[in-house]
C-alpha cells in the first residue's frame, strides 16, 4: 500500500457496560477497495461499522478518516453514508425526496438538488419511480433508492449493513452484481457488513472475519478460503474437514499430526510448530479423493464408512464417518463419483495430498 | 386464530354470551341515548310517554349568555390545553423512545400517573396550591390543571406511533447529514404528524368534558361542564340534555378525526 | 447512543418534568403542609398544628363516611368486574375480528361523553315519575323510590367504571395463548372449568388491575353519591367538596384528601401484590 489508508482503526475497543462488543481492532481500509466485515451475529461487525458512522462512540482507540481522527465528530458531520439493513427510507417522503434529503441537509438549492437526485435515480434505473411513495416499490427498487440516497452526496466511502438480507435469493444475486459494478465504476470505498459467506466472498476485495469482537483473519477471499488461519475460521467457512491432534514427526522425520483418526503428514511449507503442541489440520472438502479399496500410492488416507449423501446441482456432498467417529465431508462432481458404488454403510478410503492440508491454530 | 375452535362451540353458550354483550352495550349507551332523545322532547320533566318534538331546550340554552361564556371558556381552555399537553406529551414520548437514564421510571411515573389520582383530590390540591400563587379563579388555573391530566394521554398516543417507527430512521437522517434538530423537524415530527394531531384532538376532548377539577379552580370563569354541574345542582332541567348532546357532538367529531388520522396512517404503513 | 447530556435532550425532556413537578407533585405535597395550617376568622394561616387531624379523626361522621366510601367502592369494583367479565370474554373469544374492532371503538365513546349528562340521564330513569317507574306502572307495580339510595350510587359508579373495566379485561383476555385453552380441552377440562382454571388465572393481572381502576374511580367520585345517592350516606368525596366549597375549611379537606391517598396507595399495593402473587 503506497497510499495512506482512507480509514484506519487504531486499537479500537467498544464496551457496553460490562459487555465488550469490540476488543482492540486494528484495521486499515484503503481508497477504492471493497471490504467485507463478516461474522455471525454478535461478533462486533455491525458495531464496528456503526462506530465508523459515528452512531457509537469508541470506548478506547482512534478512528481516522483520511488521516483525521473522527472520534468526536457527530454522525451528521461526517461523510460516511450508510445503507441500512431495514433500508430506513423515509416513509413520508417520496422517492426523489428521499434521495434529495442529504443534499437538502447540506443546504443545496431546490433546483440543483432535484437535478442531482434525478441523475442518480437515472443511474440506478429507477427514474420512472421518482414521484412514487416508498410503499409502492418492490424490494429491489427500494434497495436502489437506498443506494441512490446514500451515493447522491458522492462520498469517498459507503457503509452497507446487511443491505440484501431482506431480498429473496434470486434478487440477492442480481443485486450483488449491481453493487460490485457500482463500486468498480465509482471507485468509492465500500465497507460491507454481512453474515453471508457467499455475499462477502463474491463481492469483496478483502474480507475481515470477526468473532466475539476480535478480528480472526483479514485477507482476500482466495487466501482465506485456501488457508484459514484458525480453527474458528475453518469451522465458520464450513468447507474444510478438520482433524485435531498433536504435532509430531514420523519415522522419516517428516512433520505429522497425530489424531484419533490416524497420523497424517503435514504440508512442507509453513512453520509446523513445536512437537507435542495441539493443533488442527484442515483439508478442503473438494480436495479429498474417494477410493473403493485402500490406495497404495498416497501419503495420507483414512478409512471411513459412508453415512449420507446430499445433492446440490452439479455436485454431491458425501458424508463419511471414520472409526474414531469423526465426520468427514467430501464434495465431488457427479462425473468424479461415476465409478463408485455409493451405498450407505459401505467402507471407503479417503485420501489427500499433504500439500492440500493446512495447519491452523486451535 | 382469533376465534375459538369451531369443534368445541356450543351455539347456545355463544348465543347467550353475544346477547349479554348487546345488553351490556345497551346499559352503557342507555343514558347517552336517553339524553339525546330527551333533548328534543317538549316536556319539562323528561319521562315516557314522550311529549312532542321540540327544540325549545336548545333555544333556551342558546339564549343564555352564561352558557355562551362557558362555551367560550371551554373552547379557549380546550385549545390551549390541547396544544400545551401535546407538546409536553410529545417531548415525554420522544424521551421514552430515545433515551435511557437514571430515574427514568420516576420520569415515566410523572408522565403517566396524574389521571389515576381522583379528581376531587387533584381539584383540592390544585385549588389550594394555585390560590397561593394567586392563580385560582382564572382560566389559566383550569389550563394548568388540565394540562397535568391531559399530557399523559398525548404522551400515550404519540409513544404508540413512535414504536411503529423503524429504529434506523433517526440515525439514517443523522447519517445523511441532518443534525438532531434537523432530524426532529424533517423526520420525527413528519413521521409522528398523524399522532400529534390525534393527540391534539384527544386532549381537547378530555379537557372539554372535565368538570371536577375545573369546578374547584375555575372560580367565576366557569367552563361549560362546570355550568352543567350548576344546572344539576339547581332544578332538574332538560337544558342539560341539550348541552350534553352539543358537547357530545363536538367530542365525537374530534375523536372521529383523530381515529381517521391514526387509522389511515396505520393502513398506509401496512401497504 | 450519545451518552452525555445534550442541550437537545434537555430541551425535549425537561418541559414535561418541570410542568408535572410544579403542578402535580408540588400541589400534592402542598396538601401535606396545608393539613397542618390553621383557620382563624375564615382566613388560613401557615402553621404547624395537628388540630385539623384531631378534629377530623375525632368526628363520627368522618369515620362513617370512610366506611361507607370503602364499602361502596369495594362493591362497585366487585360488581363492575363481574358484570364486565362475560362481556369482555365474549368479545375476546366469540366475536370475529371485525366485530371486535367495532366493539372496542364503541366502548371508547363513553370516555368522551359527559359523565354529568349520563348521571342526569339516570336521574330521569330512576326518579319517582321516571322511565322505570312508568314502565313498572304498566304492569301494576310501584312506584318505588329508586333515586337517592345507595343502589343508585352504585349504578353511577358502575356507569363510570364499566367501559374502562371491560377494555382492560378485554386486553388481558385477548393476549391469552389460545393453545392453552385447547390444551385444557385436550386434558378433559370442560368449557366452564376452563374459564376458571385456565383463562381467569392467565388473565389475573389484568383482571385485578381492572378492578383496581374501578375502585379508584368510584372511591374518588362525588357526582354519583350526590346526584344519584342524594348525599346520604355521605362519602369522603362529598365531605371534601362540602368542606372546601362551603366551609372554607381547606386544611380539613386536606386531611380527608391525604387519608384518601394513603388508603388508595394501600389498596393499590395490596391488589398489585395479589395480582403478581406466585409470579416472578
Amino acid at each position: 500500500m503506497t497510499q495512506a489508508p482512507l480509514v484506519s482503526f487504531e486499537g479500537v475497543v467498544k464496551r457496553f457496560g460490562s459487555y465488550t462488543a469490540v476488543q482492540k481492532i486494528d484495521l486499515d481500509i484503503s481508497q477504492g477497495e471493497f471490504l467485507a466485515l463478516m461474522g455471525s451475529s454478535g461478533c462486533g461487525k455491525t458495531t464496528t461499522l456503526r462506530m465508523l458512522a459515528g452512531l457509537e462512540a469508541p470506548t478506547e482507540g482512534v478512528i481516522r478518516l483520511s488521516g483525521q481522527p473522527i472520534n468526536d465528530l457527530p454522525s451528521w458531520s461526517r461523510d460516511t453514508p450508510m445503507v441500512w439493513q431495514s433500508l430506513a427510507l423515509f416513509p413520508f417522503l417520496n422517492v426523489v425526496e428521499n434521495v434529495e434529503f442529504a443534499l437538502k441537509m447540506r443546504g443545496m438549492g431546490k433546483a440543483d438538488r432535484r437535478r442531482r437526485a434525478e441523475q442518480w435515480l437515472d443511474r440506478m434505473q429507477i427514474a420512472e419511480f421518482a414521484g412514487r411513495n416508498i410503499s409502492q416499490l418492490s424490494g429491489g427498487q427500494r434497495q436502489r433508492v437506498a443506494l441512490a440516497r446514500s451515493l447522491v452526496v458522492e462520498p469517498k466511502i459507503l457503509l452497507l449493513d446487511e443491505p440484501l438480507s431482506a431480498l429473496d435469493a434470486a434478487l440477492k444475486v442480481r443485486m450483488q452484481s449491481v453493487l460490485k459494478n457500482l463500486q468498480r465504476e465509482t471507485g468509492i470505498t465500500f465497507v460491507y457488513v454481512t453474515h453471508s459467506q457467499s455475499e462477502a466472498f463474491s463481492m469483496a476485495d478483502r474480507v475481515v472475519i470477526m468473532s466475539r469482537g476480535k478480528v480472526e483473519q483479514i485477507g482476500t477471499p482466495r487466501d482465506i478460503y485456501r488457508a484459514p488461519r484458525s480453527r474458528f475460521v475453518a469451522d465458520f467457512l464450513g468447507s474444510s474437514n478438520i482433524f485435531s491432534g498433536e504435532l509430531a514427526r514420523d519415522a522419516q522425520g517428516r512433520p505429522t499430526i497425530v489424531t484419533d483418526s490416524g497420523d497424517f503428514i503435514l504440508p512442507g511449507v509453513g512453520a509446523p510448530g513445536i512437537e507435542g503442541q495441539k493443533s488442527s489440520l484442515t483439508v478442503l472438502d473438494t480436495r479429498m479423493q474417494v477410493h473403493a479399496d485402500a490406495p497404495q500410492d498416497v501419503q495420507n488416507s483414512v478409512a471411513a464408512r459412508m453415512v449420507g449423501e446430499e445433492f446440490t446441482g452439479a455436485t454431491a456432498t458425501i458424508y463419511f464417518e471414520t472409526q474414531s467417529g469423526q465426520e468427514v465431508r467430501v464434495q465431488k462432481t457427479h462425473e468424479e463419483l461415476a465409478g463408485l458404488d455409493l451405498q450407505i454403510g459401505q467402507l471407503f478410503h479417503l485420501s489427500w495430498s499433504p500439500s492440500d492440508g493446512h495447519l491452523v491454530n486451535e | 386464530m382469533n376465534q375459538e375452535n369451531q369443534a368445541n362451540r356450543n351455539p347456545w353458550v355463544s348465543g347467550a354470551l353475544k346477547l349479554y354483550v348487546v345488553l351490556a352495550y345497551l346499559f352503557i349507551f342507555a343514558p347517552i341515548l336517553a339524553s339525546f332523545v330527551f333533548s328534543f322532547n317538549s316536556d319539562r320533566f323528561p319521562t315516557i310517554p314522550l311529549g312532542h318534538f321540540s327544540t325549545e331546550w336548545y333555544r333556551a340554552v342558546a339564549a343564555d349568555p352564561l352558557v355562551w361564556e362557558g362555551l367560550r371558556n371551554t373552547l379557549l381552555v380546550g385549545v390551549v390545553v390541547g396544544v400545551i399537553s401535546t407538546a409536553l406529551g410529545f417531548g415525554a414520548a420522544y424521551t421514552d423512545y430515545r433515551y435511557s437514564f437514571m430515574g427514568k421510571q420516576l420520569y415515566m411515573a410523572l408522565a403517566l400517573l396524574p389521571p389515576t389520582i381522583p379528581v376531587v383530590i387533584m381539584g383540592l390540591a390544585m385549588l389550594a396550591f394555585l390560590s397561593r400563587l394567586n392563580l385560582s379563579g382564572d382560566a389559566l388555573a383550569v389550563i394548568i390543571a388540565h394540562v397535568v391530566i391531559c399530557a399523559p394521554f398525548a404522551m400515550a398516543v404519540i409513544r404508540l406511533r413512535l414504536s411503529q417507527m423503524d429504529p434506523s430512521l433517526e440515525p439514517a437522517a443523522w447519517n445523511l447529514g441532518a443534525s438532531e434538530w434537523a432530524t426532529m423537524r424533517h423526520v420525527i415530527v413528519p413521521f409522528c404528524r398523524p399522532a400529534i394531531l390525534g393527540a391534539l384532538f384527544v386532549t381537547m376532548a378530555v379537557s372539554f368534558d372535565e368538570f371536577a377539577i375545573a369546578w374547584f379552580v375555575s372560580g367565576l370563569n366557569e367552563t361549560l361542564p362546570v355550568k352543567v354541574l350548576g344546572f344539576l345542582q339547581g332544578q332538574v332541567s332538560p337544558r342539560i340534555n341539550a348541552i350534553g348532546t352539543f358537547v357530545f357532538v363536538i367530542s365525537m367529531t374530534l375523536l372521529i378525526l383523530a381515529q381517521l388520522l391514526l387509522g389511515r396512517t396505520a393502513a398506509k404503513d401496512k401497504e | 447512543m450519545r451518552r452525555h447530556v445534550s442541550l437537545y435532550g434537555l430541551t425535549v425532556s425537561l418541559p414535561l418534568l418541570i410542568w408535572q413537578l410544579l403542578f402535580f407533585v408540588f400541589p400534592l405535597v402542598f396538601l401535606i403542609a396545608l393539613s397542618f395550617w390553621t383557620v382563624r376568622n375564615f382566613r388560613m394561616q401557615p402553621d404547624f398544628d395537628t388540630v385539623n387531624w384531631i378534629t377530623m379523626y375525632g368526628r363520627g361522621i368522618f369515620w362513617q363516611a370512610y366506611a361507607t366510601t370503602l364499602a361502596l367502592a369495594t362493591m362497585a369494583a366487585v360488581l363492575t368486574s363481574i358484570f364486565a367479565f362475560p362481556c369482555a370474554y365474549a368479545i375476546a373469544f366469540k366475536l370475529p375480528e371485525r366485530a371486535q374492532r367495532w366493539a372496542i371503538m364503541l366502548m371508547v365513546i363513553p370516555f368522551f361523553t359527559s359523565y354529568l349528562v349520563r348521571i342526569y340521564s339516570w336521574q330521569v330513569f330512576l326518579s319517582d315519575a321516571g322511565i322505570i317507574n312508568v314502565m313498572l306502572g304498566w304492569i301494576g307495580l310501584g312506584p318505588y323510590g329508586l333515586l337517592n339510595t345507595p343502589g343508585a350510587t352504585l349504578l353511577g359508579y358502575v356507569t363510570l367504571a364499566l367501559p374502562l373495566v371491560v377494555l382492560l379485561q378485554l386486553f388481558s383476555l385477548i393476549f391469552i395463548d389460545r393453545t392453552l385453552v385447547e390444551a385444557a380441552h385436550n386434558m378433559r377440562c370442560g368449557r366452564l372449568r376452563t374459564v376458571f382454571e385456565v383463562i381467569v388465572p392467565s388473565a389475573r393481572v389484568g383482571l385485578v388491575i381492572a378492578g383496581l381502576f374501578a375502585f379508584i374511580l368510584s372511591f374518588g367520585d362525588f357526582v354519583s353519591p350526590i346526584y344519584l345517592g342524594g348525599g346520604d350516606p355521605t362519602t369522603l368525596s362529598i365531605l371534601i367538596t362540602d368542606t372546601t366549597k362551603s366551609g372554607q375549611q381547606w386544611p380539613r379537606a386536606a386531611v380527608i384528601a391525604l387519608t384518601m391517598i394513603v388508603t388508595l396507595m394501600i389498596v393499590a399495593f395490596l391488589s398489585i401484590r395479589f395480582a403478581y402473587r406466585g409470579r416472578k
